[in-house]
């Protein structure tokens, strides 16, 4: 029979009807005219006359559950009929798109599914409508999206981020750069106690300073390849031997010097050093940072990010050997002597 | 007899209704409805008590007063960061600038707000499975966005971030800021994503979308731009592919009180510019 005959039959009779079958198996059967709205279902009947009768019902693709369909032949039922004016279609759209982000996203892929691309449109829009103006983390709570990208990813939306040796890079650096930082902050305060106690704790000082030197290094080179990992673990042992000694030294002094209120303090500060060797030594930093410095961290990899955008001209071979960030401060001078000195 | 017209002679109020006619022409409190212009609605909200509220005829000072209660009242449903900060910058102009009586309602306005907020549950901790929508869709979705949208989701998960990366979308967001300004070779593999990047950070967009107003001259109006249009049907369709001219909102501010202050915002630009490749925001 041809569309027109049907046409022409079905004042007539009654309304022919479309089987159909979703995925779940169960079979039920539409009125004709709602379902051919749907160009799947139609194709379907019209070329391989399916659906005509309960064993020969058209098979809908997986996405469509039941509840998914009735909403499309709602949807379906309303528009199919040519009487509507623009204005009712549209107050209908409106009123039908009101429903929670799960069942959008589900009627969204129904209707991909079905190839019913008005209704497509429309979910799509109301998605826009959701996602815009919100925060990825916003967005991620909405729909309920893992949070699978890495920092550097987002940092810098590139396609081929494994393979990419600028992202190696940038990692490595990301990790390099919130260490430095830490322990800029702790020398700055080590700088400030210098000022202050210079003529009396002069000795001492510069005896500090050459194991901050030390400690520094080690991490430093740790940071930089694996191949050193064993000679650095050497000098790990070393400084930590070195390390007590100087603890029973400070302390000597400071029970004698214990005017000096300045030297209690680089006690302290050593014993964070100290610590923090011991941090490394197990591997690499977590993400222990208090937020504050972290933020400014996170301003500081971007600022690196956009400079390692703009000027692109670290080749692979310079990987091994990455660029010392100019800190200002004198803890920066005094680190840099031995193998660790690239660029001064 | 001829009588000799001049402003003088004009009744005070029909000056007031002048300024009165402006703001409602501009629309602030429908935006404040709006949860993707809320943000945008309370800054200019902000902007205008900073630079004159005093200097307000008796009728607009009291409409600012009414959207500013309005504001606090919709924060809840708002639900974003973008709109809190938003709304608590609405709330120091508001501490700086209104008298005590108003200024006191307005804050246990926000304070109520507030609590509301902290009421509402975020996630139910449901393991609910959303269906994970194909790619083709996904950037059938994303082509509805503005750019700081658009960067957002290339930020939520691996999927997202792949369907961002699709060189149309880039490519109509370019036609659409600087298809009038820039004229460029294409050659294959053309990335536009890089191209949009390197036009935005030239033009300094992101100064000029801070605002969400441009101005149309096919209506002659001051509007909350959709995505660099008209909102009216008819000036999109007159003006083609053309964008709005784009407003600060010390400009709306100007336009609304009749003064020519210049901006003193003081934030670097760069800084500004660099964010918004890193962690898009709308401030």
């Amino acid at each position: 029979m041809s569309e027109s005959d049907m046409a022409i039959i079905k004042p007539e009779m009654m309304k022919s009807y479309i089987w159909l079958e979703t995925s779940d198996g169960s079979i039920q059967q539409v009125e004709q005219e709602v379902a051919m709205f749907c160009p799947l279902i139609c194709h379907q009947a019209l070329q391989k006359g399916g659906g005509s009768s309960k064993n020969n019902a058209i098979s809908l693709p997986q996405k469509v559950n039941p509840a998914m369909l009735s909403l499309i032949f709602d949807y379906c039922r309303f528009h199919q009929l040519p009487g509507r004016s623009n204005k009712e279609r549209k107050v209908y759209d409106e009123k039908f798109m009101r429903m929670d982000t799960k069942r959008l996203c589900e009627l969204t892929s129904a209707a991909d599914s079905l190839q019913l691309k008005p209704l497509v449109d429309l979910t799509s829009r109301a998605l826009a409508r959701i996602i815009e103006g919100k925060t990825p983390e916003e967005i991620r709570e909405i729909f309920h999206l893992p949070d699978d990208l890495t920092e550097e990813e987002k940092l810098e939306p590139l396609k081929n981020t494994m393979d990419d040796p600028r992202i190696r890079l940038l990692n490595r650096l990301y990790a390099k750069k919130r260490k430095e930082l830490k322990e800029r902050a702790k020398l700055k305060s080590i700088e400030v106690e210098e000022r202050v106690d210079e003529r009396s704790v002069d000795d001492l000082l510069s005896f500090i300073n050459g194991r901050d030197h030390k400690v520094v290094n080690t991490s430093k080179s740790k940071k930089k390849n694996k191949k050193r990992k064993e000679h650095k673990n050497g000098t790990c042992k070393v400084s930590n031997k070195d390390s007590h000694n100087l603890h029973s030294k400070q302390r000597s002094v400071d029970e004698t010097s214990s005017s000096l209120g300045g030297v209690s303090n680089l006690h302290n500060i050593e014993d964070d050093i100290f610590s923090k060797k011991a941090e490394f030594e197990d591997g690499y930093i977590d993400d222990e940072i208090d937020p504050a410095l972290k933020e400014m961290l996170d301003r500081e990899v971007e600022d690196f990010a956009r400079r390692l955008n703009s000027s692109w001209v670290l080749s692979v071979g310079q990987e091994r050997q990455p660029v010392h960030f100019s800190i200002n401060g004198n803890g920066d001078t005094r680190r840099l002597t031995g193998p660790a000195a690239r660029h001064k | 007899m001829k009588t000799r017209i001049d402003d003088q002679s004009k009744p005070q109020t029909m000056i007031q209704e002048k300024y009165t006619k402006r703001y409602q022409n501009l629309k602030v409190a429908e935006a404040l409805s709006n949860n993707h212009l809320y943000p945008f609605a309370c800054n200019e909200l902000s902007s205008i008590i900073d630079l004159g509220y005093s200097q307000l005829p008796k009728d607009l000072k009291a409409f600012i007063f009414r959207d500013c209660l309005s504001a606090f009242r919709l924060l809840p449903d708002m639900n974003t960061s973008a709109a809190v900060s938003a709304a608590n910058l609405l709330v120091k102009s508001v501490e700086s600038a209104f008298p005590k009586q108003k200024k006191n309602l307005a804050i246990v306005e926000f304070k109520q707000a507030k609590v509301a907020l902290k009421r509402r549950t975020k996630s139910h901790d449901e393991h609910i499975d959303l269906p994970s929508l194909p790619q083709d869709i996904l950037v059938h979705i994303f082509s509805f966005l503005d750019v700081y949208s658009l960067l957002s989701s290339s930020q939520v998960s691996r999927s997202w971030n792949q369907a961002t990366s699709e060189g149309s979308l880039w490519r109509s967001l370019f036609d659409l800021h600087f298809s009038h300004k820039v004229s460029i070779h294409i050659h294959p593999g053309f990335d536009w994503r890089e191209a949009f990047k390197n036009e935005y950070i030239l033009y300094k967009s992101s100064k000029m979308l801070r605002s969400g107003r441009g101005y149309c001259s096919y209506c002659d109006s001051v509007v909350w731009h959709d995505n660099l249009r008209c909102p009216k049907k008819q000036c999109r369709l007159k003006s083609g592919k053309k964008p709005l001219d784009l407003m600060l909102t010390h400009q709306v501010v100007n336009y609304l009180l009749g003064t020519t202050s210049s901006s003193d915002e003081s934030d670097s630009e760069d800084e500004a510019v660099r964010g918004l490749w890193a962690y898009p925001t709308l401030q």
